[in-house]
């Protein structure tokens, strides 16, 4: 019998065996170790990589900054885009621009994220496969040769709404060498019922662009001018400039009818919920008040008391009342609204419409789906549009355009329409393109590309050029050839003034004198039975073409501040007759079609009255907007009365619930909502009613005073003047490389966003108030931080040293305003979600702004990067920052200028003003924190006719 | 019956006592000096690069200004490394066949750019601006010491936060006339600490604030 081993080397082999190690490996190991930490103690290798020929002008680490125009529904907003290093990273309001004036809107700020998705189509793809540029001209040379063969019978070019003069230029040259081929334009977010209306009252269709500056009273009939929109930022600017006065009769009074929330309903002194059909009652009913004969227009008591006051205090102020009428409504409404308006000599412009395609939206569309039905299309050219997607659903686009022997699409991403259509191309962005745009309004821009195209991309212009016949070539000399008439044989410098202004001098639409309105017939409606659906463009993602920006994802809705996805708006009334929660999921059936969505119950919504808004439900956005929401688009018809509200629609429980992000709810705030967000009517002001908690009144303290001796920054922000448009909210996600943390992380309320735009309401009115870092001289999350990563600086700044931060989070829960964010995962380092990590995506950080790692606490800044760039600039000049020089983000961004900026120190800022005002006040205040951002009270103007009943 | 013990295990156990006493503090003692040394730091290791760009020859010997090929300095938080085409404003008349030059001329000839190794490196959470320290009187060679006779590039200067408040605290003891910031050869006089006074209020040098957190970091 062999000798056992002694137990200790039995268990030792048997260790070895396992795959542990021995005192000899265990000592290598820890040596190594070491050697591996000290090494890894020093700093690491780092490279520097100049140019080989360095362009003029750009001396790496200072930004430039160039004027372009960016589209929404086909028009211009004028932006000026800052590139450091050549690549955009932000993009501004051009001052300029007419339809900017300087601020932009959610989807300006977003455009740089879009330029660097990775979803983007980058190669030219036949079917499934990659293809190149030359292959797909080799076979479109065969197919146009065919075409040109029957004078273009068989082509079809469909677009999105065109309002560049080089692409109209185009279309028109293509359209006169083919004469039987048709240019077909379709934009979902369609403005059919404005231009029928217009054509209704004055013979031929015109674009009524309503001054609010000049307007004293304005009824809003089922309208949003300061919703989303191209027109949003220009409307927002004059609307809110107008309610800057403190007097009641200068203090512009709006009322609102609508079926659901809008944006403009929250802004409203007055406002009604109307189901959609009775709104013309309404209107009626006030065009009664003014000399028009009136049938009899049922409606409830409230809408009638409403309308009688509205109509009275427009009569009064005859040639500062306006009204203007929504998508939604009819062209007779639309008629009615020209008659009153002309009848109280309304302060309106009108011109021609700046899209000259005269055809409607929905008739342009129905007749190519008419063509591609009966067989008449051979060649269908897509340039951007996504009818697979955004066509009504009765047309059926997605599967009729299998039909088309040779399809081609020109577009930005992978989408429904590109994977059904035979030739799928890349896109420019318009940040990489040279283009022109006009504004709402009329106002032309050049459009500049700040970066070479990122992809093996065509813009519009190359691709038309293809069609022709002819060469690619570049879009800029196509874009040249427009302007050169203009210019007037000076285009070298003609052409670099344009560029310079953002502006094509003298270029807005002239105002036509419109001959005398027609008064229309106009039905008035019944009592409304059965329920209907109001559908709206979504605030953040507006037609769905931007669902895969994940800026725009996660930016909350104003109201309910829903993200990642949409919801089935129940009003009250009905919600608890159907008996219906927050969270069920509801199966939708109209027009034979069905589909389920989750039911968010509002107050202040119109009974009988659904309402949803479109961009969501996509399939093949890509990875950030593949299935988020329910698709609205199939529920409309090309032959409904109209594409903005569905009748006839049934509900029935689904059996499941869906839970709806909600950020409403991640952060609140101690106290009642009329103490956080003050209201004050224009009366009460006059009578010396204050805000709670001026800025100035202050606890007593302990605390040595605040110094003197440098800027003191403070930032004052007038409820009044926010409109909810959350364009400050992606301004700073953009400036300051705040991360995206997608909807798992958001449902445990994990929201990254510096700055938020809470809504408080109080007797049913809503408000918005943007809440910052108050940068509270007496901060409370400055003495909890145990490795003072949480200090003040001299300026009064709370900073945010992120190299300290060790990640205790107390600060977090102290602060009572609940303004911290914690980086629970690498959200911008390591765990971005979906395919926010990769490469092309960082490309979008802004340089000056600490990219935050895991396990850090991060805040808003005051845009800390701009104060040190200015007061840098100014040291280098030997001067002080001079009032204005220095503007956040959120101040750039917002259209009403509802924030502003400025040293405390100053006896000349322009925020000492509001700072001292009677209805200034700082939010939670009496915790004597003494918050550097203060607030001014929500003001109203409310008609004393209608009394506090009236909502 | 045998000791459990040997003699020496008296001075094994009064050994690990005095070490449990004495290990800790000589251990951070050993690390604090440890992060202070040249290894860590970086101070005085010259770095290969892909061409060996003597500072000597061409700053010492052939006079060239700093802002000749590190341009953005005055106007830049970077002060920027020259593109090829600077480098080839000399090189492509002079030693144009050398082999020590060959990166250069590949560079030019192919469009790829020389890939330096950074010598004086900051942490990413540090924003240091060049351009403001030329405007305040500054010097290069304060910072990166004696350029002018490196023969290749070394980081001079430790470069720890506490080296840079060192000068925030008492900025007057390193500010020199503006005629002299690009000198590589200055030296503070005897009477630094008057002259940095008034050379201070000449640069409206306010040194109350520049120990701000948010100076350097955000």
């Amino acid at each position: 019998m062999t000798p056992r081993a002694p137990s200790s080397e039995r268990a030792h082999r048997a260790g070895a065996a396992a795959g542990d190690v021995d005192r000899r490996g265990a000592l290598r190991l820890m040596a190594s170790g070491v050697a591996l930490a000290l090494a890894s103690c020093g700093r690491p290798p780092e490279e520097v990589v100049p140019y080989v020929d360095m362009p003029e002008r750009l001396t790496p680490g200072v930004p430039l900054r160039f004027a372009t125009a960016l589209p929404l529904g086909g028009y211009a907003r004028g932006v000026i885009v800052t590139s450091t290093e050549g690549r955009p990273i932000k993009v501004e309001g051009n001052p300029r621009h007419p339809a900017s004036l300087g601020a932009t809107d959610v989807f300006c700020e977003a455009a740089v994220l879009s330029l660097c998705d990775p979803d983007r189509l980058k190669v030219v793809r036949r079917g499934d496969e990659i293809a190149t540029w030359s292959a797909f001209e080799a076979a479109l040379l065969g197919q146009m040769e065919q075409e040109r063969a029957r004078h273009g019978a068989g082509l079809r070019i469909l677009t999105n709404r065109v309002t560049s003069p080089t692409l109209l230029r185009q279309i028109d040259a293509l359209l006169k060498a083919l004469p039987e081929a048709k240019w077909h334009r379709y934009e979902p977010i369609d403005d059919d019922a404005p231009l029928a209306g217009a054509a209704q009252a004055f013979g031929r269709p015109l674009t009524a662009l309503p001054r609010f500056a000049d307007a004293r009273v304005v009824l809003a009939l089922d309208a949003d001018p300061i919703g989303a929109g191209p027109g949003q930022i220009r409307f927002g600017h004059d609307l809110v400039r107008a309610r800057q006065s403190h007097s009641a009769q200068e203090f512009l009074r709006l009322y609102a009818v609508e079926p659901a929330w809008t944006l403009t309903g929250a802004a409203a002194d007055h406002r009604v919920a109307l189901h959609h059909a009775l709104v013309r009652n309404l209107a009626l009913a006030v065009a009664h008040e003014l000399g028009a004969p009136s049938p009899d227009t049922p409606l409830p008591p409230d809408a009638a008391r409403f309308a009688r006051a509205a109509a009275a205090d427009l009569k009064a102020r005859a040639g500062q009342g306006l009204v203007v009428a929504g998508r939604r409504q009819p062209a007779e409404v639309h008629a009615l609204c020209h008659w009153i308006n002309a009848q109280l000599r309304a302060p309106i412009d009108y011109i021609a419409p700046v899209d000259p395609s005269s055809m409607s939206h929905n008739d342009s569309l129905r007749a190519l789906a008419d063509d591609i039905a009966s067989h008449k299309v051979q060649t269908l050219v897509i340039i951007g549009a996504n009818p697979a997607y955004d066509a009504p659903g009765d047309l059926h686009f997605a599967d009729a355009l299998a039909a088309v022997p040779f399809s081609v699409r020109l577009g930005s991403h992978d989408d429904e329409t590109a994977t059904r259509c035979t030739w799928r191309l890349p896109q420019s962005h318009p940040l990489e393109s040279w283009s022109d745009l006009r504004a709402h309004e009329g106002t032309a821009s050049i459009v500049q590309p700040l970066i070479r195209p990122l992809y093996d991309s065509r813009t519009a212009h190359q691709m038309l050029a293809l069609v022709g016949g002819a060469a690619a070539g570049a879009s800029l000399d196509q874009v040249r050839a427009t302007w050169t008439p203009q210019a007037g044989g000076d285009l070298g410098g003609w052409w670099r003034r344009t560029l310079q202004d953002g502006v094509v001098a003298n270029s807005a639409g002239k105002p036509v004198t419109p001959p005398s309105a027609k008064l229309p017939q106009v039905q008035p409606a019944g009592t409304p039975n059965g329920l209907s659906l109001a559908l709206a463009p979504d605030p953040s993602l507006w037609d769905g073409g931007e669902a895969n920006n994940a800026w725009l994802q996660e930016c909350p809705r104003p109201f309910e501040k829903q993200v990642w996805g949409n919801a089935l708006h129940v009003s009250e009334i009905d919600a608890r007759r159907l008996k219906l929660e927050d969270g069920d999921v509801v199966r939708v059936q109209a027009n034979g079609r069905t589909i389920e969505a989750p039911v968010l119950v509002r107050a202040g919504q119109a009974a009988d009255t659904l309402a949803a808004t479109l961009g969501h439900g996509r399939t093949h956005a890509g990875a950030i907007g593949n299935g988020i929401g329910f698709d609205v688009y199939a529920l409309r018809r090309s032959d409904a009365p109209s594409r903005w509200a569905v009748d006839g629609v049934t509900l029935a429980p689904a059996g499941r619930r869906q839970n709806l992000l909600l950020a409403q709810h991640h952060f609140r705030l101690d106290g009642e909502a009329e103490d956080l967000q003050p209201r004050l009517t224009l009366a009460e002001l006059a009578q010396g009613k204050h805000a709670p908690n001026a800025p100035s009144a202050n606890p007593p303290t302990l605390l040595p005073p605040e110094s003197r001796d440098t800027y003191a920054w403070a930032m004052v922000i007038d409820t009044t003047a926010c409109i909810g448009c959350n364009a400050c909210v992606v301004a700073c996600q953009a400036e300051n490389n705040v991360p995206v943390v997608g909807p798992a992380e958001i449902a445990m309320g994990r929201d990254m966003h510096w700055l938020r735009v809470d809504t408080y309401e109080v007797h049913g009115r809503p408000g918005f108030s943007p809440i910052p870092c108050m940068h509270c001289e007496h901060a409370p999350c400055e003495p909890v931080c145990p490795v003072a990563a949480s200090i003040h600086d001299s300026e009064g700044l709370n900073v945010q040293v992120y190299n300290r931060c060790v990640g205790t989070r107390f600060c977090e829960s102290n602060c009572p305003y609940k303004v911290r964010r914690f980086n629970f995962f690498g959200y911008a380092d390591g765990a971005e979600y979906a395919n926010l990590g990769a490469e092309c995506v960082r490309a979008v950080f802004n340089p000056d702004v600490t990219v935050r790692g895991r396990g850090v606490m991060e805040k808003c800044t005051y845009c800390v990067q701009r104060i040190s760039r200015a007061r840098r600039a100014a040291e280098k000049e030997n001067r002080a920052i001079r009032d204005g020089e220095v503007v956040t983000a959120c101040e750039a961004a917002c259209p009403t200028r509802a924030i502003s900026f400025g040293d405390r120190n100053d006896p000349k800022a322009a925020i000492q003003a509001q700072r001292a005002a009677p209805h200034a006040y700082a939010l939670l205040g009496d915790l004597g924190t003494r918050p550097r951002t203060t607030y001014v009270a929500r003001l109203r103007n409310p008609n004393p006719d209608l009394g506090e009943a009236q909502a | 019956m045998p000791q459990l013990f040997r003699p020496y295990a008296d001075t094994v156990a009064r050994s690990v006592l005095v070490a449990l006493l004495v290990l800790p503090f000589a251990g951070i003692a050993l690390a604090y000096w440890t992060m202070r040394s040249n290894y860590i730091t970086g101070e005085t290791v010259t770095l290969e690069q892909p061409v060996p760009f003597s500072h000597a020859h061409h700053v010492g010997g052939l006079g060239l200004d700093c802002r000749y090929c590190h341009s953005g300095v005055e106007t830049s938080a970077v002060a920027g490394v020259p593109p090829t085409h600077t480098c080839m404003t000399c090189h492509s008349q002079l030693y144009t066949q050398t082999a020590m030059l060959a990166p250069v001329r590949e560079s030019l000839a192919n469009g790829t750019p020389i890939h330096w190794n950074k010598v004086n490196r900051l942490p990413d959470y540090v924003y240091f601006d060049h351009s403001i320290h030329i405007a305040k009187g500054v010097g290069c060679s304060t910072c990166h010491g004696p350029v002018d006779r490196m023969r290749l590039m070394r980081q001079a200067a430790p470069l720890t936060m506490g080296w840079c408040l060192a000068c925030h605290r008492d900025p007057a003891a390193h500010l020199r006339p503006p005629e002299k910031i690009f000198d590589t050869e200055w030296q503070p006089p005897a009477d630094q600490a008057e002259q940095g006074k008034k050379l201070a209020a000449f640069y409206h040098v306010d040194n109350k604030h520049l120990t701000d957190c948010s100076v350097c970091h955000r």
